[in-house]
């Protein structure tokens, strides 16, 4: 429990971090948003009511203190009439797109959850396959067709590879559309005709680590004496990667969740490519036309979700991996205790003595673009 | 097209200047070069898609910053109107009002008669007092942001701070239901084309909430806003309120208009090259990318369907006058023969990027008068500009020319050209917020040169000259970017500007451009031109002589 609320007070300061840096950067930069709202001509007195009416005739550290204040407790701009109302939880006004901030981001983060979990489910499926199917015949054509393929995944632009797909599906075999959104609400097959292309195309670009990593880590696993001892008591091959592969389970778990958080967030150079009103593209657009308030409120919600998603996968892992929630119950114990009675036992049974199957952390990664 | 930073607002269709490309995108295209890229007349009906890289539409008159013959055009009719041609200078023409309206002797009060019978959308008659409301809000602080030249004549505008608090502004009478009278602080013979931005659009009393009105706002014009959905797509549908007799410059064509919003302009201009199917009632409201101009230019399949504006926007090289290094007039003259125009052009894609500019006033615009003060061969005159420098005593020159990112390319061209002089230069790009912080607004230390663009608002020198060049229009987020402070030149721009005769005032403003030149404040390089392109089902796309964008309101589709 303590731990728990350790680990909940120190994604608190993560997130408080990440607004007052955001802030501070875009407060320190040489851009003046009042300009955007001050008409042409634009007087300088018309310059200063803006700014004024904005908010951002205040030193820095009071703008990020009313920020702060108003997602709990609301604000509003101007008065009268024609006030602007934020309602608590306020993440600041759009003065350009004339809306909430946080009303833009509850538009954009359904198609980012859209493009999210669709792209998740295809990356991993196609990762963790094609990487455990190369691991059974490392060094045969299969694999190295496999492992060629993830590095030109790995290493290829996503802007590249998203103009490509659109050559190819969109305008070679008119078969899908070039770009657009149509919401799940409005038409089912539409919906999925316009998505199909941008998750694969994240399935193939973000694939290619889970592919890599699964692919070393199951013919780490495939030499270990577990699985020797496995084999010499006649296990099928087919049981046997079974074992394998639940090994990775933990790591995996990790990258999904790392990666989830991130697609959330919006993928910026996707969206733009594909035409999709998403988290990425709302702060892209955001950054071109120094809507500060709404790059804020963008880069706290990818912030959250990035934190809930790894503390999601933290409270997972002990439901994958025995020998963590054998720890946490007797811990502390000796790792090797730990190791002794975990998994590789359970898996094969009377081998006891194997298995250092130390989870594989995940790897420094190629991501498409998190925003 | 217009300016960089409000997206939105300018983007689509508005107005000035044109800065970044990348902008631009938003909103206006053009057409020109004689351009009529229709292929037939069109008939009415059918869905138009206009595709747009700007993540949201401004549909509020007061905060709008579009041309009148954009997509606000669409929605909101205004006193006057545009009729333009690919081949005549644009006119401006009576729309809510019988004509362009009326001086008084001393050209300080106008008065404007509506047409009988004419409707919003929700069927509130469209009076004088709507009109007045109209204006009105476009002078509330919360609604800023729009076009703001009434905003500065209007008597007793300085002190008025909108229509929510209850005041009204008594510069404007409105005697009865179809005359409304304007009240200037001076004589301005521009009025009727001022009186054809948006902030002239009628808005009644009762509008709904004036924070959403953007949004959802009452038409007056052939659509009304049915769908609207920021970073995603808008949706306009008939106005069945509107009335196409009292119309002279709306066709009113497509029974449905989309924009499809926050779009990637290479893979919309890919999509049109091709023709595909879903992009066939289509065009794309921003520039065509360069890559996708030059496949275009070269594809036989796209033939009369990529349209290529007129000499437009003047692009041009600004030389702060209060920088210590340029404070020089013969300085600034050496530079304007120093510079490599033809290099600068062959940067910006060639031929079919603009034609050599040598006058402030571009072409299209009445009252100009061609000119050039330093020599006719565009890849400048090394000899002067050295002999120049000599006589100034200006030696080791260096300058720094602070530029936007997508300008770079340009501004090496102009660093090869000075270095032919001997001037160094160093260049320092900035993105679009950043230079126009430190360049439109800042006190001008951060720079010596920049490079910019001007599309005016209305198709006046007025307009050409006076936002560039007036000391009043130094900082601020103003574009006076020499820092051009003669006072000389501000009283010239004041006579010509009061001047009510067209003929008169032209005079007076081909003699202001000449004067300006001679203190040397900016090196004009090319009156630009734009390319869009349109698909095989769109009609009547054109662009006239003013503005460089195609107009709106005339497309239909073929059927």
């Amino acid at each position: 429990m303590i731990r728990m609320l350790g680990r909940a007070a120190r994604s608190l300061a993560v997130l408080v971090v990440v607004v007052a840096l955001t802030y501070v950067i875009f407060y320190l930069g040489p851009a003046d948003p009042a300009l955007s709202l001050c008409g042409r001509p634009c007087a300088p007195e018309d310059l200063e009511a803006a700014r004024a009416f904005m908010g951002f005739d205040s030193p820095w550290w009071s703008q990020l203190g009313a920020f702060i204040a108003a997602i709990f407790a609301g604000r509003s701009y101007g008065a009268g009439d024609v006030a602007f109302d934020c309602a608590a939880p306020c993440l600041g006004y759009s003065f350009q797109l004339h809306q909430p901030v946080s009303t833009l981001i509850g538009e954009r983060l359904p198609v980012s959850f859209a493009i999210a979990v669709g792209a998740i489910v295809l990356q991993t499926l196609i990762g963790v396959a094609a990487g455990a199917w190369s691991a059974r015949r490392p060094r045969s054509l299969g694999d190295r067709a496999v492992t060629g393929a993830s590095v030109v995944a790995a290493s290829a632009p996503p802007f590249v590879v998203g103009l490509l797909a659109i050559v190819l599906f969109a305008f070679t075999i008119e078969l899908l559309p070039t770009g657009g959104y149509v919401p799940l609400t409005e038409n089912f097959g539409e919906w999925l005709r316009h998505l199909i292309l941008p998750w694969l195309v994240l399935a193939f670009l973000n694939g290619a680590v889970y592919a890599r990593l699964v692919r070393s880590s199951m013919i780490e696993q495939l030499g270990l004496d577990y699985i020797r001892t496995a084999r010499a008591a006649g296990l099928s091959e087919r049981r046997i990667g079974h074992y394998a592969l639940r090994n990775l389970a933990l790591p995996v778990t990790a990258l999904v969740a790392l990666d989830t958080g991130a697609l959330l967030g919006g993928t910026v150079i996707t969206e733009r490519v594909f035409g999709l009103p998403g988290m990425g593209a709302l702060l892209l657009d955001a950054t071109a036309t120094t809507d500060l308030p709404v790059i804020v409120g963008t880069t706290l919600v990818g912030a959250v979700l990035i934190v809930a998603a790894n503390l999601a996968a933290d409270l997972l892992a002990p439901l994958l991996d025995r020998r963590l929630a054998s720890r946490r119950r007797f811990s502390p114990t000796s790792s090797v205790a730990a190791a002794a009675s975990a998994s590789p036992a359970s898996i094969a049974p009377g081998v006891a003595s194997a298995s250092p199957t130390t989870p594989v952390p995940p790897p420094a990664r190629h991501q498409e673009d998190p925003s | 097209m217009n300016r960089p930073i409000r997206r939105s607002r300018t983007l689509l269709g508005a107005g000035a200047l044109a800065i970044t490309a990348a902008l631009a995108l938003a909103g206006c295209s053009a057409g020109g070069n004689g351009a009529d890229g229709s292929d037939g007349s069109g008939g009415t009906g059918g869905t138009l898609t206009i595709y747009t890289t700007a993540q949201d539409v401004e549909f509020d008159p007061a905060t709008s910053q579009n041309l009148a013959v954009t997509t606000l055009g669409l929605t909101a009719r205004r006193l006057t109107a545009w009729r333009t041609s690919p081949d005549a200078p644009t006119e401006v023409v009576p729309d809510l009002a019988t004509d362009t309206g009326t001086p008084s002797e001393d050209g300080k009060v106008w008065t404007f008669t509506l047409k009988e019978g004419l409707k919003l959308a929700d069927g509130t008659p469209i009076t004088s007092e709507t009109v007045k409301y109209g204006l009105e809000r476009s002078f509330a602080p919360e609604l800023s942001g729009g076009l703001t030249y009434h905003k500065v004549l209007l008597e007793g505008g300085d002190d008025y701070a909108g229509p929510f608090s209850g005041e009204h502004l008594d510069s404007i009478e409105t005697p009865d239901d179809q005359t409304i009278v304007f009240h200037l602080n001076r004589p301005y013979g521009d009025f009727p084309w001022v009186a054809s931005t948006p902030a002239f659009a009628p808005v009644p009393e009762d509008a709904g909430d004036p924070k959403t009105y953007a949004t959802e706002a009452i038409s007056s014009g052939p659509y009304s806003i049915e769908k609207y959905s920021a970073g995603n797509e808008v949706v306009l549908e008939r106005n069945d309120e509107w009335d196409p007799d009292s119309d002279d410059v709306r066709v009113g064509g497509p029974d449905e208009i989309v924009f499809k919003l926050a779009q990637d302009s290479s893979v919309v201009a890919q999509s049109l090259i091709a023709d595909r199917t879903d992009a066939q009632d289509a065009f794309l409201a921003t520039f065509v990318p360069p890559a996708q101009l030059v496949q275009a230019q070269h594809d036989p399949k796209v033939g009369d369907r990529l349209v290529t504006s007129g000499p437009g926007a003047l692009e041009y090289l600004a030389m702060n006058t209060q920088s210590p290094a340029l404070s020089d007039v013969r300085v600034r003259q050496a530079i304007e023969y120093a510079v490599d125009k033809s290099a600068y052009r062959t940067a910006k894609g060639g031929e079919i990027s603009g034609d050599y500019a040598t006058t402030l006033i571009t072409p299209g615009i009445a009252g100009r008068q061609e000119y050039s003060l330093y020599g006719d061969d565009p890849a400048g005159d090394v000899d002067r500009a050295q002999a120049l420098l000599d006589e100034a005593g200006a030696t080791d020159l260096t300058l720094r020319l602070v530029v936007t990112d997508d300008r770079v390319t340009a501004a090496e061209a102009i660093q090869e050209g000075l270095k032919r002089a001997g001037i160094s230069v160093e260049i320092q790009s900035l993105d679009q917020a950043a230079w126009a912080a430190e360049v439109t607004a800042g006190d001008g230390s951060a720079y010596d040169l920049t490079l910019s663009s001007w599309q005016p608002d209305i198709p006046s020198a007025n307009a050409n000259i006076q936002p560039l060049f007036e000391s009043s229009q130094i900082g601020n987020g103003n574009y006076n970017l020499a820092r051009y402070d003669e006072p000389e030149v501000d009283a010239a721009i004041l006579d010509a500007s009061s001047t009510v005769d067209a003929e008169e005032a032209g005079a007076k403003w081909a003699a202001v451009d000449r004067r300006i030149l001679e203190d040397a404040p900016v090196v004009p390089l090319i009156y630009s031109r734009n390319s869009f392109l349109h698909g095989s089902g769109v009609a009547d796309f054109t662009i006239g002589e003013f503005p460089a964008y195609p107009n709106y309101l005339t497309v239909t589709l073929a059927r």
